[in-house]
C-alpha cells in the first residue's frame, strides 16, 4: 500500500469512526435540542482530561520500572513521570478552586475529585466493554465465512 | 471509624486491589505468583460489589453497585461473542459447534438483560434513584461501540481483502446501536427518560473526547521524558575489533552449523 492511499486509509477509518457521532448530533438538533448537555459538557470534558492525564502518567510511571530494567535503574526518568502526574494532581487542584469553572455537582474539591475517580473508573469499564465487544464481534464475522482456498501458481 | 476512613477501608482499598491483583497476575512469572494475582483482583471485586452495604453512606459506593448490576450481563455478552468466534473456522482451538447456538443465546440474553435495564424495571437504583453511574456506562458503552463498529466495518473494507460481507454485517451492527440510541433519545424508559439520555449522551461524548486527549498528553509526555533521557546519555564506548583467533572461533561455529543435502 503506498503512503498516499495509506493517509487516505486513515482518514477514512477515522470519518467512519465520527460517522455516527455526527449522524446522532444532526438528529439531536433536528429534534430540537442544543446539544442536550449544552455547557455543562465543558466541565465534564476538563474533568476527564485531568484525570485521564493524572491516571494515564501514574500509569505509565509504573511501566517505566520495566524500561528501568534494561537501562540500569536511571532515576532521572522517574522523577521527571512523577513530576508529570504531580503536576496533573496540582492543575487539577488549581482549577478546581477557580469557583465553577471545573466543578459538577459536588460539594467540594476534595469530593469532586474522589468523582473525578470514580467517573474515569465507569467510563473505563464502559470503553473497555465496548473494545472487546466491537473486536469481538469482528473476529467473530470473520471466522464465520466459509474458510479461503488460496491456490498457489506452479513455480 | 470516621466516614473517611471507612471508605477508605471498604472502597478504596478494594479499588486499589483489582489493578494490582491483574498486574500481578500478568506480570508473575510463577504458577503461584499469578493464582494470588488473581485472588487479590477477585477479593477486590468482591470488596466493590459489597461496597453498598459496607459503606453505605460514601457516594462512591455507587460504582460498586453500578459493577454488580452489569457483571452479569457483560459476562454474557463476552462470553457469547468468544463462543460464537471461535466456534467457527479458525485453525486452532476451535471450540465445538453447539457451542456457537450457546454463544448466540448468551449474547441476546446479555444484550436483552441491558436493554431492559435501560427501558424495563432492571435499571440500577440506590435508595429510589437511578445510579448516577449508569448514567455515565450506558450512553458512553453505546456511543463508543457504534463508533468503534464503524470504524471496524471500513477497516474490513479498505485493508481486508474481499471482506465485503464482512464489513456489511458490521456496518448493519453498528446502524442497529446507532438505532438503539435515536430510540432512547426519543422514546422514555420507566426509570430514565429520553431528555435525560440526551443530556448524558452528550457528556459522555465530551468524557470519551476528554480521555482520549488526556491520554494522549500523558504518552506524548512519557514519551518525552524517555527522549530526553536516552539523549543525555554518554555515547557507548567503543571495544576492540575482534581478533584473528575470534574470527576463526565464529568461523568454525558457524561451520558447524551450516550445511545440509538435497532432502534437508
Amino acid at each position: 500500500m503506498n503512503e498516499e492511499r495509506l493517509v487516505f486509509t486513515w482518514r477514512a477509518m477515522l470519518l467512519a469512526f465520527l460517522l455516527p457521532l455526527v449522524l446522532l448530533w444532526a438528529m439531536d438538533l433536528t429534534m430540537g435540542g442544543s446539544l442536550g448537555a449544552g455547557t455543562d459538557s465543558l466541565p465534564r470534558f476538563g474533568n476527564a482530561i485531568l484525570t485521564s492525564y493524572t491516571l494515564g502518567s501514574l500509569v505509565l510511571l509504573g511501566n517505566l520500572f520495566f524500561y528501568a530494567d534494561s537501562r540500569q535503574r536511571p532515576l532521572a526518568p522517574l522523577f521527571g513521570m512523577l513530576s508529570a502526574a504531580v503536576m496533573g494532581v496540582v492543575v487539577t487542584v488549581l482549577l478546581l478552586n477557580q469557583g465553577s469553572l471545573l466543578m459538577e455537582d459536588n460539594g467540594s474539591i476534595q469530593a469532586q475529585i474522589f468523582y473525578n475517580i470514580v467517573h474515569m473508573f465507569v467510563s473505563a469499564g464502559a470503553i473497555l466493554l465496548a473494545l472487546a465487544l466491537s473486536l469481538g464481534f469482528t473476529f467473530s464475522t470473520i471466522t464465520a465465512q466459509k474458510p479461503r482456498r488460496t491456490v498457489f501458481e506452479e513455480e | 471509624m470516621n466516614p473517611m476512613a471507612q471508605a477508605a477501608l471498604w472502597f478504596w482499598l478494594p479499588a486499589a486491589l483489582v489493578p494490582l491483583g491483574v498486574w500481578l497476575s500478568l506480570s508473575s512469572k510463577t504458577s503461584s505468583g499469578t493464582n494470588f494475582g488473581r485472588f487479590l483482583a477477585g477479593v477486590g471485586m468482591l470488596g466493590l460489589v459489597t461496597s453498598p452495604w459496607t459503606v453505605p453512606d460514601s457516594p462512591s459506593s455507587a460504582a460498586g453497585h453500578l459493577l454488580g448490576f452489569i457483571l452479569g450481563p457483560a459476562a454474557l455478552l463476552l462470553s457469547g461473542v468468544y463462543l460464537i468466534a471461535f466456534s467457527g473456522h479458525v485453525p486452532v482451538g476451535r471450540l465445538p459447534r453447539s457451542d456457537r447456538r450457546l454463544g448466540v443465546m448468551a449474547f441476546i440474553i446479555g444484550f436483552v438483560w441491558f436493554v431492559g435495564m435501560h427501558w424495563w424495571n432492571l435499571t440500577p437504583a440506590l435508595e429510589e434513584e437511578v445510579n448516577r453511574y449508569w448514567l455515565v456506562f450506558w450512553p458512553t458503552f453505546l456511543l463508543l461501540l457504534t463508533c468503534l463498529l464503524s470504524g471496524a466495518a471500513l477497516s474490513l473494507r479498505v485493508i481486508g481483502d474481499r471482506r465485503a460481507t464482512e464489513s456489511n454485517v458490521m456496518w448493519f451492527a453498528s446502524g442497529f446501536v446507532l438505532l438503539l440510541i435515536l430510540l432512547a433519545m426519543m422514546v422514555d424508559g420507566r426509570h430514565v427518560d429520553a431528555d435525560t439520555f440526551r443530556y448524558h449522551l452528550w457528556l459522555a461524548g465530551a468524557d470519551v473526547l476528554g480521555t482520549a486527549v488526556g491520554l494522549s498528553i500523558s504518552i506524548l509526555v512519557f514519551g518525552l521524558i524517555i527522549f530526553l533521557h536516552e539523549r543525555s546519555l554518554p555515547e557507548p564506548k567503543s571495544i576492540a575489533p575482534p581478533t584473528d583467533k575470534e574470527f576463526a572461533h565464529v568461523a568454525s561455529i558457524v561451520a558447524a552449523n551450516l550445511g545440509g543435502g538435497e532432502y534437508e
